[in-house]
């Protein structure tokens, strides 16, 4: 059994490997890059050279290439002679003016040395020839660059992107030399009354703590770094998107680090258990407040993450479906054909055939003018009801898909031996469905429990659009049409990783739930 | 042992029984009535009164999808210029447009475009892309699916190149293919059935595994009967019910499906008209300007529902036991 699971595992990461791949070749590779300008005033407004310089910076910030120029290969050449008055030596004005003669550009020696280093390092050179009047000035963006252009290899891609998949934070993590007490240790945490374990010399100050928000235990050690946003989230990481508290600042009475022992109190949303080590300068307020370098924090929000949102939503609808459609399922089967069977055929015909999108905004219409809730999520005054209509909403589909194959199950089941049996053996009709062919429907329902837990972390995408719900469902599609590349390989990597432990978890659940069922053929002997 | 009747000589034994020609034609007659599987299937389908009721309303729509277009040409840009035009009422436009005309029967949409044309065009699109889909996806879903389920050599391969296909993310795939290869119509076709078989074929490969290693699979894989006969006598007869209800599931889902993807924004390009683009662009105003919502969600699901109907009565109808 054991081996048999690390076979698994091993498969599964080698497909998560593949699926990546494949995702990174889809978006880096088969999209011609061009799409970014469609929409771009300033790609426009630019002509000539200047706007193939921008197409490459462009490039570079939505991760296609890796590119520089001539002059700021100058800047680090001559600064290491000149300081920072490099821009005004001679050396320099005649080397960055060579680029702009075509005839004698390449005898000069600082662009020879350009040639010869980047070549070395896998780059091509691009040279863009000045564009001039004939009376020789320079036309306008026609300014001649010199260009050493590095693009990606997709498999290098994702070596690079595995190698950052996980941080651990050490002592060593911060380079500061003031720094020289090292250490991590279990300390009382003034924030919380309980231990926590600290540290100096690492990132964060706070590595495992615990306080009153789910999931009570948080930790600040291992990070995983699933990708970087280009565009909609401007260069932040992907999992602080997901996971960090939106709304409103939480502000309630606390003392700063340097408070403590002392009466003094101040209003402040500072979450004291995410400071970070500031490796710049510390400014005189700081100073005052905080005994150490570590004064950078983020803020306690009153609101609930995007991932937060998607689950709830989702493990409520999740619950009400279990909840309702398993019971209905097995009315149905009791009573087939009768009135209650043709009812609940009625509802699963239209939730299968209606699109769901169609069916969505009839309950949605229905919910906000019959029971006057709040339609889209942020106008909600009552924040508890933004969540009823998205949770019901998403519930719909799963009940009618339960109630069919609950149904469907315990009907073939219904004419089983051990069902006539237990009629034989004088067992009421009550107890033969709700007991024993129910539970022998299940086990074929077991499977994609997991699954429909763990998906509710991918969020829906219909039902979040629909009421403006701000959770993770629609992180794929909005990052797909802005082509923020970094989200949409990390959206693949979550959803894969989801997909595949779901698929191992319910067949895991099935095995238990059915001991009949065994997942790896094992030796003889009845073992 | 005695002759217990003397009367019966030699002679009249003779009289009484005949020798005959054995015939081998009549000993190869069957005399049990002649059975036609697809005739009884459609006499058990037309006996529920509701099928016919059906069928007739999806011949009403297939006539309208397909015949009016050429009459009534919905152009979507037509009144693009002029701005008076845009998301008036029925009663509105006719009364912009000068008296009652089909044409602003529901009104107008927010580029002044007839929503009454705009929905007859775009559920000929709809009905044309479920058909096309439909078809290529169970036609190639069903062979490979089937030799996929009977060799094992290719399952293991298969499974391999599932589990990574499958979790490619649907909406990435289409997308990427419709900016590759432009949003057309024919583009969008080729988008949902390069990798859209794989689904069936999966389905299809656990049904035929369980038919496959029955008893009289065996008998007749013993008895040297090629693989390709033992796949299309043996096997596929069995699952015709399995096939029709899957095609009852799928023809819709690709009205559905078009709807989602023009939802989020991967539709079809905006000169093809389509019911799910005019879904989204009219979502946004749902309670403002309802007459340009409700109609195509309406028709969408009212194709859907037929189909589907259809479908799993014709499934129903497919199963051999209901034939009694």
């Amino acid at each position: 059994m054991k081996k048999y699971m690390l076979k698994r595992i091993l498969f599964s990461i080698f497909s998560l490997f593949v699926v990546v791949m494949v995702v990174m070749v889809l978006v880096y590779s088969l999209i011609e890059r061009n799409v970014i300008f469609q929409t771009d005033d300033t790609w426009n407004k630019k002509s000539k050279n200047d706007r193939i310089i921008y197409e490459y910076t462009m490039y570079q910030k939505y991760g296609y290439l890796t590119w520089t120029d001539f002059s700021r290969f100058l800047e680090t050449k001559y600064k290491e002679v000149y300081g920072s008055e490099y821009s005004k030596q001679s050396d320099f004005l005649n080397d960055r003016n060579a680029i702009q003669k075509i005839d004698s550009y390449q005898d000069n020696p600082s662009v020879q040395e350009f040639i010869a280093k980047y070549t070395a390092e896998g780059y091509t050179i691009r040279y863009l020839e000045p564009e001039t009047y004939k009376s020789g000035r320079v036309k306008p963006g026609g300014t001649g660059y010199l260009l050493a252009i590095h693009e990606k290899n997709p498999l290098l891609r994702l070596v690079d992107y595995v190698k950052g998949f996980f941080t651990i934070e050490t002592i060593h993590d911060v380079t500061d030399p003031e720094l020289t007490d090292r250490y991590t240790r279990w300390e009382k945490d003034p924030y919380s009354g309980l231990f926590a374990h600290v540290g100096s010399g690492t990132t964060h100050k706070y590595l495992l703590y615990f306080d009153n928000r789910f999931p009570f235990i948080h930790q600040n050690r291992v990070h995983i770094n699933l990708g970087v946003s280009y565009t909609t989230y401007r260069g932040q990481e992907i999992t602080s998107v997901i996971t960090s508290p939106a709304g409103e600042l939480a502000v309630k009475r606390q003392q700063y680090p340097a408070m403590l022992g002392t009466d003094q109190y101040e209003d402040t949303a500072i979450n004291f258990h995410s400071l970070r080590y500031n490796t710049g300068v510390v400014s005189e307020a700081d100073m005052q407040k905080f005994p150490d370098k570590y004064t950078i924090y983020s803020y306690h929000r009153a609101g609930l993450s995007m991932l937060e949102n998607s689950f709830v939503i989702g493990i409520i609808a999740t619950i009400i479906a279990y909840a309702l459609g398993l019971p209905l399922g097995m009315l149905m089967a009791r009573r087939k054909d009768k009135l209650a069977d043709k009812l609940g055929n009625a509802y699963i015909i239209f939730i299968m055939a209606v699109p769901s999108l169609a069916y969505i905004f009839m309950f949605a219409a229905l919910g906000t003018s019959l029971f006057h809730l709040p339609y889209k999520f942020a106008n909600a005054q009552v924040k508890v009801l933004a969540y009823v209509l998205p949770t019901i909403s998403l519930s719909l589909p799963s009940i009618g898909s339960l109630m069919k194959w609950m149904r469907r199950y315990m009907i073939d089941q219904m004419n089983s031996d051990y069902v006539k049996f237990a009629r034989a053996e004088g067992l009421s009709e009550k107890e033969i469905y709700n007991v024993h062919i129910s539970k022998n429907a299940m086990i074929y329902l077991v499977h994609g429990i997991p699954a429909s837990i763990l998906g509710c972390l991918t969020g829906a995408i219909i039902t979040e659009r629909v009421y403006a719900v701000p959770g993770v469902g629609n992180l794929l599609t909005t990052a797909i049409n802005s082509h923020d590349n970094g989200i949409i390989v990390a959206c693949t990597v979550f959803y894969t990783s989801l997909s595949i432990i779901s698929v191992i978890l319910g067949d895991l659940l099935l095995s238990k739930y059915d001991p009949r069922i065994k997942l790896s053929e094992e030796g003889g002997g009845g073992r | 042992m005695t002759n217990e009747n003397p009367a019966i000589t030699a002679e009249n034994q003779d009289e009484l029984f005949r020798f005959i020609d054995s015939d081998t034609i009549s000993s190869e007659k069957i005399t049990a009535p002649r059975y036609s599987y697809w005739r009884s299937v459609f006499r058990v389908f037309f006996r529920k009164k509701i099928n016919i009721a059906v069928l007739i309303l999806l011949a009403v729509i297939l006539l309208v999808a397909f015949i009016m277009p050429i009459f009534w040409p919905y152009v979507p840009f037509e009144n693009v210029t002029d701005p008076k035009s845009f998301n008036l009422s029925p009663s509105a436009a006719m009364a912009y447009y000068g008296g009652f005309s089909f044409k602003w029967l529901l009104g107008t949409g927010n580029v002044g475009n007839s929503i009454f044309y705009g929905i007859i065009s775009g559920a000929r699109t709809s009905l044309l892309l479920a058909t096309i889909c439909a078809a290529i996806n169970m036609t190639v879903g069903i062979i490979i699916g089937a030799v996929w389920g009977y060799s094992k050599r290719f399952d293991a391969i298969m499974l391999v190149v599932y589990n990574i296909v499958a979790n490619v993310p649907y909406i990435l795939l289409i997308t990427v293919l419709v900016y590759v290869i432009g949003a057309g119509f024919w583009s969008f076709v080729f988008a949902l059935t390069i990798t859209g078989w794989l689904a069936i074929a999966y389905f299809f490969r656990t049904q035929v595994m369980i038919i496959r290693d029955r008893e009289y699979s065996l008998a007749s894989r013993c008895l040297g009967t090629p693989v390709p006969r033992i796949i299309s006598k043996n096997i596929l007869p069995f699952l015709t019910s399995v096939i029709v209800t899957l095609l009852a599931t799928e023809l819709p889902s690709y009205i559905s499906y078009e709807v989602f993807l023009s939802f989020i924004g991967v539709g079809l390009s905006a000169n093809v008209p389509s019911l799910g683009r005019m879904i989204q662009e009219a979502q946004t105003a749902f309670l403002v300007f309802p007459w340009e919502f409700w109609p195509p969600v309406i028709v969408a699901s009212a194709i859907t529902i037929i189909l589907y109907l259809l479908g799993q009565n014709l499934a129903d109808a497919s199963d051999p036991r209901t034939h009694m």
